[in-house]
């Protein structure tokens, strides 16, 4: 177990989020639900991407009192992938509104939010 | 230069600037955005010419000042100049098109549509894997902005479950490069690619995300239900620019990231591709909506890029032609079609006949088809040509099969489609508007579509000196249209002298045998058209179709390559095809003719393709020279030539299609385009080589399907109501004895088969002319309608007897020259039992001969007809000429036969015929002189006639209804009429040989494959969460495929 640390930890938490939000995607038949199943695959994949970055031990990649300029390199964990996350949370939440926006849009067209009965485009 | 950073810069500023002018700039902000993305394209356009022209070299952009992976970089090189291009332009011309409907929509949608441009020009651009991801989404994003520009439900709904597929994929990615960021430390696509992340698990499933995700982009079937419902409502400008551009950068970026799995995954994006273009072409076929139709065909043609993509490794120096080629003529032609389906705003196929209120957007449409299929001119010929030699000589049968069986089911719809266009009779729909910014775009892709093919063409291997001149005069005539027809008939007419004048002098020398066919094409295209003389107005379209396919005839003669040849085939079919399809009721037929022809065309490919990689030669010399495979490349080549020759079993298009084409047509399809298929024939057998062949397996099977078409075509000519039918059916049974002939693969043969050949188009186009002469004056292809006209008609009927009699075979004319030669070939090479066959068939030509002449001209006269007047001396002019040929031929056959008979003997040099002085033919078997036979049987008919003169005194003269005759009722013929079901005794023993089987085969193929398409379809059962399952599956079974378990 001693190979086990936070980082495996929020790893697993990410994946089993991921799981849980397709699972809402592919299930919920509100088309709400399914918006915030895709969230919460949003959000997983969030998490997944800073248990990434993580480097046991090492604080955040902020220069302040709790970190050596100097030597800031061995003391941080990677910023990269903490950047990443940002940008990601910015376009998820862009997605999110866009979904919103849509089912709003199809709510008012046929007053249901039943994603089956958008079914008028087949085969 | 303006350096490559601006692209991005101004976009994003423009955009952010009409975002804070939104409330003032509204009126203007499109115009702004035009303005915007001109710049871009100007740049971009820029770049590819200094790259074309090797004066500029590639640059690479370093963002915030540091070199990667520390920072973001972008690369100018010439492909992504390329591709800048292509969207850009895309851009520029869908917002012209756009223009309207941005506006109503005001700043808002102009800001996403320039975001959209924005976003593919980085990730064309862009070396970072990340940034890539970004910009793919913001790309997406925009598009679902913009599906908001259609506001029906069907368009929400589908937007809705792009956005969600889209999600879906874009979080698989952006997993698969946090991965890949884990494994390398970098985010620079080239530290990637050199940390070989596929040698160890992790790597493998995370290039494994990343790579599939810019597949699922690219829409593979059968995961993509989400894309093709937007593809049918989203509005057409758009669905324009997500199949043109979008999937163009999408192309590309698969291009850009495929080497990070290295090359031994690239076989799994050949499947992927190829499992895309047969499927998504396969339910193609059943779609009835114009848009969902397109959808269907972009996802098909993107699967053949991503499996162009795959299988580079195969394709040598020639991938630039092949992916450029199908790529641009893609993106071209749907861009295109789907502006088009914009402006007519009419959604089933059915209705888009409404196009022919406007012919030149019918014109434009047929460009888009053929170049979507791959016709020439267009780029995607040359493409697809090269695509299918490089991997025939790379031993990729497979995948060649697989590209034909999928660009032909694209030939069955879109040339559906293109036939409803063409000819279905629902003209009573309303009239559509056209505006300027609307036909711009579609009139400038269409015309960059023959541009592009013309510099395409050096590129392709054995493309030579191809000679566009031809192509170019029929562009004139079409666009000189307007004139009346009388005037464009002489032009046609001088137009074919001249192009024979071009290479007929001294190939008698040089080529005796493209000389004979050169008689056939260029003098009977000169014959067949005079009677055009007679029609009156404008015919529009119809000497366009004429002379592309007499320039298509004469360049198969002149043709040294193999692709020339193909060429010239492809433009012949084209114009064919047209001139087929424009018949009264020939929308079926056209279209069965059309398939048969694509069908042929392709195993000729196929063909090609063993012959060059067998030989690596490039001109038809090739087909000499296959030691591989040989047996396989000539069965496909002769059977590719038997769908024009109309052999039993492919036959099934003629007899509608020569039946119910115009009157004048028909002596040119029947009489001339057939003698296409028997000049390949001859081709291929020549070069199969005369010793070789003899015991070759394929003339055997030659010369048995030759013996059978002949029995069942002529046994179908004689239960024939219909006058053209007759002489359709009689066409085949004709066809069957000329390949028997060939396949004799003797000196004797041979000679028979020429003479066959010469006269089939002498007597067809004769019979042809007059009865096509007949119909126009009566009205009714009907041969118990009709009756008497002797005496109306009197030209004709001579007309018709010297033509019954040459087809016959009798003494004295030149038919029986055929038979002659003909039955000695076939006892000198022991074929009695087929030649039984062909004796029998010829037997039973006089029945429906005597029909012919019977039913029409004897008889009793009917009431309606008693003031009809002799056919049109248009007619009769190119008739009696061909009669002169044929006399000239009868009375001294030597004329025509010696000088074949020479060059025959080159393939042949043993058991040669000789010739005496006198014209004396000695055979192995006897002799014969058909002058002497002349002689004696005119004596003979000379002496009959003079005894029946004499007796002529008893004769008494009797009216029309005197009882000895009365046994007719001329007002309803089809009750007591002998001509009514004639041979009603023979089809009670012999009809069931006659029962059209095999046109019943061929329906049955027909319907299974329809059915199958119907059932396959039904997995797009329009639930947006089933979608999303179809992605995961595919991702799964596609990972399994590709790691073969986990």
């Amino acid at each position: 177990m001693e190979n086990f640390g936070l980082e495996h930890i929020t790893l697993i938490t990410g994946i089993l989020v991921i799981l849980v939000g397709l699972w809402g995607v592919l299930t919920q038949k509100n088309i709400i639900k399914m918006i915030i199943g895709f969230a919460l695959f949003d959000t997983g994949i969030h998490v997944v991407m800073v248990s990434i970055g993580y480097v046991r031990g090492n604080t955040a990649p902020i220069l302040d009192e709790a970190v050596n300029a100097k030597n800031a390199a061995q003391e941080i964990v990677d910023p990269l992938p903490q950047a990443l996350v940002l940008t990601a949370i910015v376009i998820g939440i862009g997605i999110t509104a866009l979904m919103l926006a849509y089912a709003i849009k199809l709510y008012q067209k046929k007053k249901t939010l039943e994603i089956h009965n958008f079914k008028d485009l087949k085969w | 230069m303006v350096a490559p950073i601006y692209i991005i810069a101004v976009a994003l500023g423009i955009a952010f600037l009409l975002a804070f002018l939104k409330s003032r700039g509204s009126k203007v902000a499109e115009f702004i955005m035009e303005l915007t993305i001109a710049f871009m394209a100007f740049i971009s356009l820029q770049w590819l010419i200094g790259f074309l022209s090797g004066t500029v070299t590639e640059k690479t952009v370093y963002t915030a000042g540091f070199e990667p992976p520390f920072s973001i970089n972008l690369v100018m090189g010439k492909m992504e100049a390329f591709f800048a291009s292509l969207v850009n332009v895309a851009g520029l011309l869908g917002g012209v098109y756009l223009r309207k409907r941005l506006k109503e929509q005001g700043a808002n949608a102009v800001i996403v549509y320039l975001l959209l441009f924005m976003g593919l020009n980085a990730i064309i651009m862009t070396r970072d894997i990340f940034n890539l991801f970004v910009f793919l989404e913001i790309s997406s994003v925009a598009i679902v902005g913009l599906i908001l520009l259609q506001r029906d439900v069907n368009a929400i709904a589908a937007g809705f479950k792009y956005l969600m597929a889209i999600g879906v994929i874009s979080g698989l990615m952006l997993i698969g490069i946090i991965f890949v960021y884990q494994f390398t430390g970098s985010l620079y696509l080239n530290d990637i690619i050199g940390a070989n992340l596929t040698t160890f698990k992790g790597g493998i499933v995370a290039v494994f995300l990343v790579l599939i995700a810019v597949v699922l982009e690219l829409k593979p079937f059968p995961a993509n239900g989400w894309a093709l419902d937007v593809y049918q409502s989203a509005n057409p400008g758009l669905a324009a620019l997500i199949s043109a551009a979008f999937a163009s950068a999408l192309i590309f970026v698969l291009h850009k990231l495929m080497p990070i799995a290295g090359s031994d995954w690239q076989i799994i994006f050949a499947t992927i591709g190829a499992v895309t273009f047969v499927g998504s072409n396969l339910l193609g076929i059943k779609q009835s909506s114009a848009r969902r139709l397109l959808g269907y065909s972009s996802v098909g043609q993107m699967g053949l890029l991503v499996m162009i993509t795959g299988l580079t490794q195969f394709l040598n120096d020639k991938l630039t032609l092949i992916a450029y080629g199908i790529l641009i003529s893609h993106y071209l032609a749907k861009a295109g079609l789907f502006w088009l389906a914009g402006i007519i705003e009419n959604d089933n196929i059915r209705n888009w006949s409404v196009l022919r209120k406007k012919p030149f957007l019918l014109v434009i449409f047929g460009t888009f088809v053929f170049a979507l299929i791959g016709f020439p001119p267009f780029p995607s010929f040359f493409a697809k040509w090269e695509l299918i030699m490089q991997l025939a000589a790379n031993a990729g049968y497979t995948w060649v099969v697989l590209i034909l069986l999928g660009s032909f089911l694209e030939g069955v719809y879109l040339f559906r489609w293109l036939g409803y266009a063409i000819k279905l009779d629902n003209l009573d729909l309303p009239d559509f508007k056209i505006t300027w910014e609307k036909i711009i775009p579609v009139a400038i892709v269409s015309v960059g579509l023959y541009i592009l093919g013309y510099f395409a063409t050096p590129i392709a291997g054995g493309a030579g000196n191809l000679n566009f001149i031809a192509i170019a005069f029929v562009i004139v005539i079409f666009l000189v249209d307007f004139l009346p027809a009388k005037l464009k008939n002489a032009i046609a007419i001088a137009a074919i002298a001249l192009y024979g004048y071009t290479f007929m002098p001294g190939l008698y020398e040089t080529d005796g045998l493209r000389f004979f066919f050169s008689i056939i094409f260029i003098i009977g295209g000169i014959l067949t058209l005079i009677p055009g003389f007679a029609y009156s107005g404008k015919r529009r379209g119809f000497y366009p179709a004429v002379l592309l396919m007499y320039a298509g005839l004469g360049e198969l003669l002149t043709a040294e390559t193999m692709l020339q040849f193909f060429f010239a085939w492809e433009i012949m079919t084209i114009g064919s095809y047209i001139l087929i399809i424009r018949g009264k009721h020939s929308i079926t037929h056209g279209y069965s003719y059309m398939l048969f022809s694509v069908g042929g065309a392709y195993l000729l490919l196929a063909g090609f393709g063993i012959a060059f990689a067998s030989s690596g030669m490039q001109n038809l010399e090739a087909l000499a020279n296959i030691t591989t495979l040989a047996g396989w490349a000539s069965a496909l080549i002769a059977i590719g030539f038997m769908t024009k020759t109309a052999t039993l079993g492919l036959h099934i298009w003629l007899p509608g299609a020569h039946a119910e084409a115009e009157s004048d047509v028909s002596p040119m399809v029947s009489a001339i385009l057939l003698k296409a298929g028997v000049f390949g024939l001859v081709l291929l057998l020549i070069h199969l080589g005369a010793d070789k062949a003899m015991e070759h397996p394929l003339v055997y099977v030659l010369g048995w399907l030759g013996a059978l078409t002949a029995l069942i075509g002529n046994l179908s000519a004689v239960f024939q109501e219909d006058a053209k039918r007759l002489l359709a059916y009689s066409s085949i049974g004709q066809l069957g004895y000329i390949l028997f002939a060939f396949a004799i693969m003797t000196h004797v043969g041979w000679l028979a088969g020429f003479t066959y050949t010469i006269n089939h188009f002498l007597y067809k186009a004769l019979l042809f002319l007059i009865i096509g002469g007949i119909v126009l004056r009566l009205k009714t292809h009907n041969m118990y309608e009709m009756g008497g006209l002797i005496k109306r008609m009197p030209y004709s009927f001579i007309a018709v007897l010297v033509g019954i009699i040459a087809l016959a075979g009798m003494p004295p004319l030149s038919g029986f020259a055929g038979k002659w030669l003909f039955y000695n070939a076939g006892i000198e090479r022991g074929w009695y039992f087929q030649g039984a066959i062909v004796f029998f068939a010829g037997i039973i030509a006089f029945l429906y001969l005597y029909r012919l002449i019977h039913a029409i001209f004897l008889g009793q006269l009917k009431d309606k007809h008693r003031t009809v007047q002799e056919i049109s001396p248009w007619f009769l002019i190119p008739a009696y000429i061909l009669i002169i040929g044929i006399m000239v031929f009868s009375a001294m056959p030597e004329l025509v036969l010696k000088p074949v008979g020479q060059f025959t003997a080159q393939y042949f040099p043993n058991e040669t015929l000789q010739w005496q002085a006198d014209g004396t033919a000695i055979g192995q078997l006897g002799y014969w002189n058909n002058t002497q036979i002349m002689i004696v049987v005119m004596g003979a008919f000379a002496l009959i006639l003079l005894w029946l003169l004499m007796l002529n005194r008893n004769a008494k003269k009797v009216e029309q209804f005197n009882m000895v005759y009365a046994s007719e009722r001329p007002e309803r013929p089809e009750t007591t009429h002998i001509a009514y079901n004639m041979f009603a005794h023979y089809n009670k023993a012999l009809g069931f040989i006659s029962t059209p089987r095999i046109t019943g085969v061929w329906n049955w193929i027909s319907e299974g494959v329809h059915a199958l398409a119907d059932q396959v379809r039904r997995i797009y059962t329009g639930n947006g969460q089933a979608y999303i399952l179809h992605v995961l599956a595919y991702i799964v079974i596609v990972y399994l495929l590709t790691t073969g378990g986990f």
